[in-house]
């Protein structure tokens, strides 16, 4: 009886062996990267049935998000306008911008049939998750972190993942994410923008309103600044602002932003199932 | 591996409180199930064996093949926005209308949550000074899902042939040519101005037509008394909240016998069990009833007696009355009756009576609205003797009722007087009307044409030569009265969904006001831009109309105010009436001389369904699945006859856990249906629930139950004697879960009497002699502190839980239809309930208790289950601190959120069912079955079911909650505290306070759906970190300054999982000159 298996065939299950290694690790990575929110989900930009520029209205010509998302602040879902928003500038005997332009021509079509206009859903949270416009929005979480900047995007697309770990990251560190309430939806703002005497002072005077006398509230804030002394108790706003600028910098930092914020306003995003889940 | 919990032997004497007489007697088809999440859960039969291996295998298969295919592709999916504002409504929120149900002797005020335009949850409307309470009882809560309902009637049938509006529009036509000549019209006992000045209109147009009015389980003897008593249009409502002892003589005004709106709440009010040392602040109920009622199960004491008999009862006591006040003519008209009084009920009566008498000015006499007329003649004058005129019993002036009965209607069709008949009764008379009538028969010999008006294609709908489908009382203008008369509103909250009219509208057309060709669109037509403003309404109008006479002027701020909180302000009934003592002899007189029913000859007593009522809601998914608060049936009606009658009659079934089947003959009627023994029921004496085994129904509704009707001989006469019965040899299979998720057999309940120790409820049973048991899964403990690091948060988050108070607690259901609706809880069929597979999140657990013995033998004789006192007991999640369920979970997707709530991640969930298993409330459900996909029947089927019968209805899509996850196969599920509510709750919070810290919300501001329809306000849900809210303050944190009630306990308690739910023992208000009252609600000294 001869060989019955040639030479080679020594190095098969070693060769084999490897190739399985490689295979796993390539299939393994493949489906990490490809078949994540991250790769599935962000670029999605469909092609709507009006287009409609948010970077002409929301850059260009500024118009606050909620001007046309109208309920975003007091409802769980922000609305997509009517036709009856869109002709307070288009319409006519309103506006009369663009009366007759014929990327219009849908939206004078739905306000004719009444049949409204099919825009293609973007970011789509599943069944099982009950996300809420206004809980963000009321608290200091701009469109921005979720969205991406709207007001650049000619024609809107997924920025963000939005993955259950996405979200949890910005539950569990909210202070990345915060800003004063007045800047939800300036997309542009920076931390850097913040007056911190103003901002400081608007702190102040929250805690105040709620009871807390000038000394307290002082060496509460200034506690909260990042890397100050636990003993620091400023004895004025000038002291405390003066404080912060050693600390931080000159500029403002999100991380002075947010850990105030998240302070002062109690910010606790739930981070158990019944945030989310029902 | 499920833990094996060691409870300590209960003590083999003292009370006993048990589920059935299986568990009683503990009979084997009992001791097989204890401890097990679902009995015959695991156990298929060979066939479903079979077929669940071969679909197996088919569908492997198939979802192979497939999967690739579905994952291939992003869904696209659209965002449609409104093309013009809708006033009010905010996409994502829900809104409020306050409305009313319109029913027959008087509407219920409701509040209706919608969700951009979909109504999808009822509460009551606490703003209506008719029901301040704001409950809401099962029927209502249910009757949302009749606006959904796929097989609601939807087009015009002509002889049973779909026919086009223009033929209606034909028939009017023609009948408002006539003049009314042989025209009948038909029409419900609801009270509702617009329908009655219509209908006024109509008949003055029409000089020869006839009214006739008709429901199935009526007033009508009642209405008849009280018109010689009272005086015509008089109606008695009786001051609950003023009352401090009441005897019911058969009236389960507490459920399904109402006599005042809002009585549950009102009767509560004066059980101020907290208190038991403050004896006038508890009021004393005495029922006297051959069944159990939840009134019965609510009495202090309780007499089983036979119904035939209640006129003695009530002869008995008119003559103590009158003994004990001097009043000679009383007891003149009574004693001819009293005189065959036994002397075990004249013992029972005489102290009751003494009793009554003692607190006159606050006593009451309630006769049920069935009883005979000598019966009610004598509460009447009783409750003179009482001084209860004024102090307790309001007589408000009503509307005299001067339409013909159905009994008129027949002999008129007889007569050849009637030749149309235009029904727009909510009852159905071909199927339910007294036989001596043969309703069917007569219209079919005298060929009378017959229009029926309904929202279901019924038996008279079947039988008519044009039907009309009627739009649901959510979709149309209208108006109706409470039952004291307050002017409430009916405004529509949705388009009519399947193009129906309300009975006003046909007036409307009768009067040439209306046409259903123009104000209809053919049902393909797109919908309209502009939807018709109810400006053009004529049926709109119409209730202005009404509007304008009521409110004396069309005030359109008054009319929005209206609109707004549901009623119009200032118009109760006024008084009217007054007591005629004259006409009681006359009335007692008159009465039939009562027999005491005998083995050879029963009676039988016909009522109203706790689920169907008189029938109209057999095709309510919600309501067939409800168990019946008393024997716990679902899905169908049984004879049910008393433990003595039972035994004696030899009644067994071939196979363990089924029903023996029984023929019932009175006469020449007979009827064949299964059995039930039901412990409290009186012997020789049968009760038959009405309403079921209708024929002509839809998908839920067929094949339930047997028809009842059958027995119901002459109108009026809801007790039947001279009754035999015999047992069939067959068995039928009842769904019934009185011993389904028992907690291994232990009695959970705690009652005590006024008399008992304070704190007897935390004393008494097991809880007292051994310590707690040390908790083996760890979980967080109570609030956070230096000592206990690892607690809950007390400072900054809301901590939920909830306290039940069993004293307050009717057994009523409400609760559970509530939480069905609002968590969108499928129904699962009778097959499935049987396996023990309900999905209610909340269970209503019901108990006989018997009461103690002093001899060693402490198994009670048959004659003692005659006297078993009844309890009930809603066990939901009890959101344990230390929860078993959590631990044994391989997923974590059950696990514990800061706030104390036990979270429920569906999306998670592997259905291992490890968590139910290790529930030692068996609070947990499984869905075995995509419940909300697949039709019941063919459950079995999997994917391969009827793909036109597959999916969840159109219709019923509209009536899920959206901010609740409908759950699919595989699945397990529980109560949740209502999250969603509390979320939003959350959230509103945050919208007003934006950058303060202030993030809790106002005390007692949110409500669990059960706590809002609790008609007594059992229910009490909030955030036990707040120090002002009820349920704190009811619980207490163990310190002298809070101690809580001294009637708080928790269920289970030594087995140390520490429940967010706790209850509160309930106390009966016992009379120590009552026979039998030391052993009422009495617990062994040797037990605490």
């Amino acid at each position: 009886m001869g060989n019955f298996f040639p030479r080679w065939t020594n190095w098969l299950p070693l060769k084999l062996a490897i190739a399985v290694v490689f295979i796993v690790i390539g299939i393994s990575a493949g489906f990490a990267y490809y078949f994540t929110p991250k790769y599935t989900r962000v670029g999605y930009q469909p092609t709507q049935p009006v287009p409609f520029s948010h970077k002409i209205h929301a850059g260009q010509l500024g118009m606050d998000c909620r001007f046309c998302h109208s309920f975003a602040e007091t409802s769980s879902h922000s609305n997509v306008p009517t036709n009856q928003v869109c002709f307070n500038c288009h319409g006519a005997g309103k506006g009369q911008i663009k009366l007759n332009s014929p990327h219009l021509e849908p939206v004078r079509k739905a306000a004719e049939t009444g049949e409204p206009i099919h825009w293609v859903k973007i970011h789509k949270a599943p069944d099982f998750v009950y996300f809420n416009h206004s809980a963000h929005l009321n608290r200091g979480i701009s469109c921005v972190s979720c969205h991406g900047k709207v007001n650049e995007m000619e024609v809107v697309f997924h920025h963000e993942s939005q993955s259950m770990g996405w979200c949890l990251d910005c539950h569990r560190n909210p202070e990345e994410k915060l800003r004063p309430l007045s800047e939800i939806t300036n997309l542009n703002w920076k931390p850097a923008d913040v007056n911190r005497e103003v901002f400081y002072k608007g702190l102040l005077d929250g805690l105040k309103k709620e009871g807390a006398n000038e000394a307290d509230a002082l060496r509460d804030i200034a506690q909260t600044i990042p890397q100050a002394p636990k003993e620091a108790a400023p004895v004025s706003l000038t002291d405390l602002v003066a404080l912060a600028k050693t600390k931080v910098g000159d500029s403002v930092t999100q991380q002075e932003v947010g850990l105030q914020l998240k302070k002062h306003w109690l910010v606790q995003p739930p981070d158990t199932c019944t945030g989310c889940h029902r | 591996m499920k833990r094996i919990w060691q409870h300590p032997e209960e003590p083999k004497t003292g009370r006993r409180y048990w589920r059935s007489v299986g568990e009683l007697e503990q009979r084997e088809s009992f001791l097989k199930n204890l401890g097990r999440e679902f009995p015959n859960g695991d156990e298929l039969t060979e066939e479903e064996r079979e077929s669940s291996r071969r679909n197996f295998l088919k569908l492997m298969g198939a979802s192979v093949g497939m999967m690739g295919l579905a994952s291939c592709r992003r869904p696209i999916a659209n965002i449609l926005p409104y093309t013009k504002n809708v006033e009010w409504i905010v996409p994502g929120k829900p809104l409020m209308y306050a409305t009313t149900m319109p029913r027959p002797y008087g509407a219920t005020p409701l509040v209706v949550t919608t969700y951009e335009g979909r109504p999808t949850h009822l509460s009551g409307n606490p703003l209506n000074p008719s029901t301040p309470s704001g409950g809401l009882d099962s029927f209502a809560q249910a009757s949302i899902l009749d606006l959904y309902d796929p097989e609601r009637s939807q087009k015009v049938l002509s002889n049973g042939k779909v026919a086009e509006w223009g033929a209606v529009e034909g028939v009017i036509g023609a009948l408002a040519k006539g003049g009314g000549e042989g025209l009948a019209i038909l029409v419900g006992a609801e009270i509702s101005p617009t329908t009655r000045r219509l209908r006024a209109e109509v008949l003055k147009a029409l000089p020869k037509a006839k009214l006739f009015q008709y429901e199935a389980i009526n007033n009508d003897t009642q209405a008849a008394a009280n018109k010689a008593i009272f005086g015509a249009g008089t109606r008695p409502v009786v001051k609950l909240d003023q009352a401090m002892a009441i005897l019911s003589l058969d009236c389960d005004f507490l459920c399904l016998d109402s006599v005042s709106p809002d009585g549950q709440a009102k009767f509560i009010s004066n059980r101020n069990a907290d208190k038991p040392s403050e004896a006038d602040k508890m009021n004393r109920l005495y029922a006297i009833e051959n069944r159990y009622t939840l009134t019965g199960s609510m009495a202090d004491h309780r007499k089983p007696l036979a119904a035939s008999l209640l006129p003695v009862a009530a002869a008995a006591l008119a003559v103590e009355i009158g003994k004990l006040g001097g009043n000679a003519a009383l007891g003149a008209a009574a004693a001819a009756l009293a005189a065959t009084a036994d002397a075990a009920l004249l013992e029972w009566i005489k102290p009751a009576a003494a009793d009554l008498f003692a607190n006159k000015g606050k006593a009451v006499v309630l006769a049920g609205s069935r009883t005979p007329a000598a019966v009610q003649a004598l509460a009447a004058a009783i409750n003179d003797a009482l001084g209860a005129f004024g102090p307790v019993i309001d007589l408000l002036k009503g509307e005299d009722n001067t339409a013909g009965s159905i009994a008129d209607l027949a002999a008129g069709i007889n007569s050849g007087a009637v030749r149309t008949l235009l029904s727009f009764t909510c009852a159905d008379p071909v199927f339910d009307a007294p036989t001596s009538l043969d309703f069917a028969k007569v219209v079919a010999d005298k060929k009378v044409t017959v229009i029926h008006h309904g929202t279901r294609f019924n038996a008279t709908a079947k039988i008519a030569a044009l039907h009309i489908p009627a739009t649901h009382y959510l979709e149309v203008w209208g108006d109706a009265l409470t039952a004291d008369g307050v002017y409430s509103i009916v405004q529509p909250m949705i388009q009519p969904l399947y193009n129906g009219v309300s009975e006003n509208e046909i007036y409307l057309a009768l009067l040439g006001k209306k046409k259903f060709v123009v104000a209809k669109p053919a049902a393909d037509a797109k919908p309209a831009s502009a939807p018709a403003g109810p400006v053009e309404d004529p049926g709109y109008e119409a209730v202005r109309e009404t509007f304008a006479t009521v409110a004396g002027g069309l005030d359109e701020t008054k009319w929005n105010f209206t609109l707004r909180d549901g009623f119009l302000k200032g118009t109760q009934a006024a008084a009217g009436g007054g007591f005629n003592a004259g006409a009681v002899a006359s009335l007692v007189s008159a009465g039939k001389v009562p027999v005491a029913p005998t083995e050879q000859a029963l009676e039988v007593v016909l009522v109203p369904d706790n689920s169907l009522w008189d029938g109209r809601y057999i095709n309510n998914g919600w309501l067939q699945e409800a168990p019946d608060p008393v024997t716990k049936l679902t899905w169908d009606n049984a004879a049910l006859i008393g433990s003595v009658t039972y035994r004696k009659l030899g009644l067994k079934a071939q196979k363990e856990g089924l029903a023996p089947k029984v023929e019932i003959t009175i006469g020449d009627k007979k009827l064949v249906l299964p059995a039930l023994e039901a412990p409290g029921h009186v012997t020789n004496s049968i009760t038959i629930q009405l309403g079921y085994g209708q024929t002509v129904t839809g998908f839920i509704g067929k094949g339930t139950g047997f028809n009842g009707y059958k027995l119901l001989t002459n109108p009026g006469e809801f007790v039947l004697t001279g009754a035999t019965i015999k047992a069939t040899g067959d068995d039928y299979q009842l769904a019934i879960t009185q011993e389904h998720d028992t907690m291994e057999g232990r009695a959970l309940y705690r009652e005590g009497t006024k008399e008992d120790e304070e704190n007897f409820a935390q004393v008494t049973g097991i809880d007292s002699h051994i310590p707690q048991s040390v908790s083996l899964y760890g979980g967080q403990f109570g609030p956070k502190s230096e000592e206990n690091p690892q607690g809950f948060d007390f400072e900054r988050r809301h901590q939920w839980g909830m306290s039940i108070d069993l004293s307050k607690c009717l057994g009523c259901t409400s609760c559970l239809i509530a939480c069905q609706s609002e968590n969108n809880i499928p129904i699962v069929g009778k097959d499935q309930v049987q396996k023990g597979r309900i999905m209610h999140w909340i269970r209503m657990d019901r108990y006989f208790a018997t009461p103690e013995k002093d001899d060693v033998d402490i198994d009670p004789k048959l004659e003692d289950l005659e006297n078993a006192e009844m309890v009930t007991q809603p066990v939901a999640c009890q959101q344990c601190e230390s929860a078993p369920c959590e631990t044994v979970c391989p997923v974590n997707a059950t696990v514990h959120t800061e706030e104390g709530l036990n979270a429920m991640a569906y999306n998670r969930c592997i259905g291992t069912r490890y968590c139910a298993n290790n529930c030692p409330y068996t609070a947990r459900r499984f869905n075995w079955f995509d419940y909300n996909k697949r039709p019941l029947d063919e459950l079995y089927w999997g994917p391969l079911s009827t793909p036109e019968k597959t999916g969840l209805k159109e219709s019923m899509k509209l009536q899920k909650n959206p901010n609740v996850t409908v759950r699919m196969r595989g699945v397990i599920e529980k109560c949740t505290y209502c999250v969603q509510r509390l979320e939003s709750a959350k959230i509103q919070q945050m919208q007003v306070q934006r950058d303060s810290k202030n993030f809790r919300i106002p005390t007692d501001s949110v409500k669990s759906a059960c706590q809002q329809a609790c008609p007594t306000g059992a229910i009490e849900f909030g955030d036990i970190a707040d120090k002002n809210s009820a349920v704190f303050k009811i619980k207490g944190d163990g310190t002298k300054e809070n101690p809580g009630s001294l009637r708080n306990y928790e269920l289970l308690k030594y087995i140390n999982t520490r429940p967010r739910t706790s209850y509160l023992a309930r106390i009966r208000n016992v009379n120590p000159a009552m026979p039998g009252a030391k052993g009422i609600a009495a617990w062994s000294k040797e037990n605490s």
